[in-house]
């Protein structure tokens, strides 16, 4: 599929699409966070104060694993699709050296008044398959639809 | 070990935090607008090509604007680390919640997006506080669960999203 085209009627509910993994999460990444949204909570860029704390070393914040999780559906869907929807439960810390993989499955497919929606639910996994965050997703994909 | 001052928490027992079940703030409003440079430097940080953060023409034309990625909605009510007046950043009311707890991680987030977030946009949030859980032990330490619901409003009134957002507010293990 590809961002000009978008067929409702070969969307199939329930399905897998393939994994998508994430560049490796560098240093850098974990701090350019705050960098744009402005959250310097110690925990995301001083390992000594993440230590203290009882983790390992700095972590990314719920918005670093909820844009991640809306741009595998959205890398899928095309740029005229919009999350309209996410839930994402925080299991276990993403920590800077990890490397996290996106696993997206399509769960259904639905009309709500005028609009085409689609559910998604996608588990983030680190580099040990363990799962950190599980995530469910609507996405409005009815400007792709009525193109 | 000092947070700094943004993330400085209110300290007191559960009684204290039950008595602010219901509280709903006044509304606060956004220090910046919504800007291309933030946006482009979080989807910078997620690697995301979606051409709504990147590409001019494409957002105009789709959206009446470069978007927001619907993952930044906290930050943009997040106040900057300093500013000039010297007034103390006023954190989220999750952590104005007098609990015990010296440290927090998050534990689940809901957010709905009712209406696309563009450049220019000024937010403004009301946020509430749903729930404070009874004291539960982690594997992270001792603490309670704090739910709050946020609504972000356009500078037109029109509500644009609601953030429900549940954090652990807890003591580590090995301070306790």
């Amino acid at each position: 599929m590809t961002a000009t085209e978008f067929d409702w009627a070969a969307v199939v509910a329930p399905s897998e699409l393939p994994d998508v993994t994430d560049d490796p999460m560098s240093y850098e990444r974990v701090v350019m966070n705050p960098g744009a949204t402005w959250d310097y909570f110690a925990g995301h860029y001083d390992p000594e104060y993440a230590r203290a704390v009882g983790q390992p070393t700095i972590f990314v914040n719920t918005m670093h694993v909820a844009g991640f999780v809306d741009r595998v559906v959205t890398e899928w869907a095309g740029p005229f699709s919009r999350v309209v929807r996410r839930k994402v439960s925080l299991m276990a810390s993403i920590y800077a050296g990890d490397t996290i993989t996106g696993r997206r499955r399509i769960t259904g497919k639905r009309r709500a008044g005028d609009r085409w929606l689609i559910d998604m639910h996608v588990d983030v996994v680190n580099q040990r398959g363990e799962l950190c965050c599980p995530a469910d997703v609507t996405l409005d994909v009815s400007k792709a639809v009525e193109r | 070990m000092n947070p700094p001052l943004s993330y400085e928490f209110v300290f007191g027992t559960y009684e204290d935090a039950l008595k602010m079940v219901g509280y709903r703030s006044e509304p606060r409003v956004a220090a910046t607008v919504v800007s291309g440079a933030r946006i482009q430097m979080f989807a910078a940080t997620v690697r995301d090509p979606n051409p709504g953060y990147w590409d001019r023409n494409f957002a105009e034309r789709t959206w009446g604007g470069l978007i927001a990625p619907p993952a930044m909605l906290m930050g943009w009510l997040i106040p900057p680390p300093w500013e000039p007046t010297g007034r103390p950043p006023v954190p989220s009311i999750a952590v104005r919640i007098p609990l015990p707890g010296t440290s927090f991680v998050n534990a689940s987030n809901e957010a709905e997006f009712l209406d696309p977030i563009r450049e220019g946009d000024r937010l403004t949030v009301v946020e509430e506080v749903v729930s404070v859980s009874p004291e539960k032990t982690t594997r992270l330490g001792t603490g309670h669960f704090v739910e709050t619901l946020e609504t972000y409003r356009r500078d037109d009134g029109i509500p644009v999203a609601t953030n429900r957002n549940t954090l652990f507010r807890f003591t580590p293990a090995e301070q306790a």
